[in-house]
């Protein structure tokens, strides 16, 4: 509130640095490219930073990529506390075209920027930023969606009839991954019971091995991790178990810990929305708004399946995907619409993405 | 409840325990001699991270498991310098070590590994029976030598004397900063044991942070076990088992109470256990008092 008229002369005083930044993307979409004025794109990450096997990884992979495809020149900017959030946004927003937020926590932080630097572009990873800004595009992700088809893999593919979810802590992209992953393995096997266990931290690799081993002793051939360094563990425990027990891993392929345990994976685009927004800031088709991508933007996705998983298993899964592309089906996003989700036995799915089969049922 | 309690859940239980166990005889050797050492923490990081760098170099998680607990005694031998030689405020030295600790090892995994987070996988020690590494029953025989030495021989007696009175053992000719360093960088050295433990006993690899609190639990035990070993041993037997039943709880499903308050369940035992029994346990009366002469 007080800080208003500041932040106006600040925005006056600024103007003239940044009229000369902001001309790259004019001249670009003018079709005019300069070869030695290069678009700079720089990541803010979160407290978590590089290495969270997450999303901050994942915006950097994105950025690496645009570095290498478009020619940009990429920067990273590792947030140590939350106090640094509007420091580096308005670092990074002095001197690069496009500036990326990951995280939810950045949502307020690139409020306050995006709003003082108006030339400035930003990329907001995992939150709705102001819907007011026009320079700033937020991207959000269905992890329901991916880990809905995970769980019809291991719905399908445990042979105990008990699987089991381990998260860090209980926040919104997390809670999707859980409700996402109870309603897939109900959709194809109402007689599996679903162990959820959480481990209340994001970075105890031994406390996610052991949180995944109880569920591995409690009769789960399957444990999907959706929890950071925690969900590491998982791998450990699957290790010590020797053959027949799996994990399905969350955000990004962690075949690197064991492929031999790994099932599947529920991917998270973070890079390819990164690197899809670097595209339109160096194309000047940059526009704001909100994204929310699912399995029909291509944000999310089953991917890695093992070649354990019987052909006729993933073709079930190829269904579902279809009809949640078109519509058919719903998966729920939170414990509310969870309890009011109605499992979609794979029979009903069969056909059902292609309208021109119209059966008696309709 | 009949598969309740498993032995796997008494197996997970030893896990869960033995790390803390290691700390806490660590801190309980420090703060006998009189040294206040809250860098456990920071300590068992250090030794999980070296254990596995060591591993890497050598190929060997012995070898590995030697330089975790060298690296953890050198940084509780700095400890000691600032707070003996120096008579630092022992606290606010402890506070650095934690936090020194967790941004040199955060660093030295970028320049190393070449990535953030955490290290590649390394050959871990062996098990003794399945789910079991070797350094587990070590914790535990830990337990009677650390009171064998403390409360039978004589250097033990004379730490004790230096813990409780420094001034009245300077004056009978006790070197009581000579005791008072051994205890710190022997604190070391058990903490060291107990983070190694985490990177190469339990798992293969070190995370960012991966001890998570471990080492003030640790202290939190050594206290609520009233600064004896065998106290130590049955009060990080009740973490490590009220932990073990949380989870295994969590994962049984339709368990009669509420996850959450089972992960606040060995947090509300600690406050609940210190209201209750602390009263009748005594620090050592010379815990943070310098001695005479340096």
């Amino acid at each position: 509130m007080t800080n208003a008229p500041r932040g106006l002369t600040t925005t006056l005083s600024r103007r003239s640095i940044v009229a000369g930044v902001a001309l790259a993307p004019v001249l670009a979409r003018a079709g005019i490219t300069l070869a030695a004025d290069k678009v700079i794109i720089t990541v803010v990450t979160d407290t978590a930073g590089l290495g969270d096997q997450n999303f901050n990884d994942l915006a950097d992979r994105g950025g690496k990529r645009a570095a290498k495809e478009l020619g940009v020149t990429y920067n990273v900017i590792e947030s140590q506390t939350q106090a640094d959030y509007v420091r580096n946004l308005t670092q990074a927003s002095e001197d690069s075209q496009l500036v990326i937020g990951v995280g939810f926590l950045l949502t307020d932080a690139i409020n306050e920027v995006a709003a003082e630097y108006a030339d400035v572009h930003y990329l907001l990873i995992d939150s709705v930023a102001d819907e007011s800004l026009k320079n700033v595009t937020s991207v959000t992700f269905k992890e329901n969606q991916s880990s809905f088809l995970t769980g019809i893999i291991a719905g399908l593919f445990t042979k105990t009839n008990k699987v089991g979810f381990v998260g860090g802590q209980r926040i919104p992209p997390v809670i999707r991954y859980e409700v996402g992953f109870k309603a897939g393995v109900a959709c194809v096997n109402p007689k599996a019971e679903v162990k959820i266990g959480y481990a209340d931290t994001f970075d105890d690799p031994g406390t996610g091995k052991e949180l995944t081993l109880s569920q591995y002793n409690q009769g789960a051939d399957i444990v999907q991790a959706a929890a950071g360094r925690t969900g590491i563990g998982a791998f450990d425990a699957a290790k010590e178990k020797k053959s027949g027990y799996w994990v399905v891993a969350a955000d990004v392929d962690q075949s690197q810990l064991g492929a031999e345990y790994q099932l599947c994976v529920a991917q998270k685009g973070v890079d390819t929305a990164v690197f899809r927004v670097a595209q339109q800031q160096v194309d000047g088709t940059f526009e704001g708004g909100v994204q929310d991508l699912g399995l029909k933007e291509g944000g999310v996705d089953l991917t890695n399946v093992t070649s354990a998983v019987p052909a006729d298993i993933v073709q079930t899964a190829a269904d579902y995907k279809a009809a949640i592309i078109a519509g058919k089906v719903g998966v729920p996003v939170d414990d509310d619409s969870f309890k009011a989700f109605k499992p979609v036995p794979p029979d009903e799915v069969k056909g059902m993405a292609t309208p021109a089969a119209s059966t008696p049922a309709s | 409840m009949g598969d309740f309690f498993t032995i796997e859940l008494l197996k997970a239980t030893l896990r869960m325990t033995a790390p803390l166990l290691f700390a806490a005889l660590g801190g309980l050797l420090s703060e006998r001699s009189g040294i206040m050492n809250i860098a456990l923490e920071g300590l068992m990081l250090i030794g999980a991270f070296f254990a596995v760098a060591g591993t890497s170099w050598t190929g060997n998680p012995w070898l590995g498991l030697l330089i975790g607990v060298l690296a953890a005694a050198a940084g509780a031998a700095i400890h000691a310098v600032w707070c003996i030689t120096f008579r630092a405020d022992q606290i606010v030295a402890g506070m650095a070590i934690n936090l020194v600790a967790a941004g040199i090892t955060a660093f030295l995994v970028q320049r190393i590994w070449h990535k953030a987070g955490g290290s590649d996988s390394v050959q871990k020690l062996p098990n003794i029976t399945s789910g079991m590494s070797i350094l587990v029953p070590l914790a535990f025989l830990l337990v009677p030598v650390v009171w064998y030495f403390l409360f039978r021989t004589r250097p033990g007696l004379r730490i004790l004397a230096g813990g409780e009175h420094p001034q009245a053992a300077e004056s009978v000719g006790i070197n009581v900063s000579r005791y008072r360093y051994l205890c710190v960088i022997l604190s070391g050295v058990m903490a060291g044991l107990g983070g190694a433990y985490l990177s190469i006993g339990d798992l293969s690899y070190f995370t960012l942070d991966m001890t998570s609190g471990r080492g003030f639990i640790a202290l939190a035990a050594m206290i609520l076990g009233g600064w004896t070993p065998l106290g130590a041993m049955l009060a990080t037997l009740l973490f490590g088992a009220s932990q073990a039943v949380q989870l295994q709880a969590q994962a049984i499903g339709n368990f009669p109470i509420s996850p959450d308050l089972l992960v606040a369940f060995p947090y509300l035992l600690t406050l609940v256990a210190l209201a209750g029994f602390v009263r009748h346990v005594t620090p050592p009366a010379g815990l943070g008092k310098h001695a005479t002469s340096g």
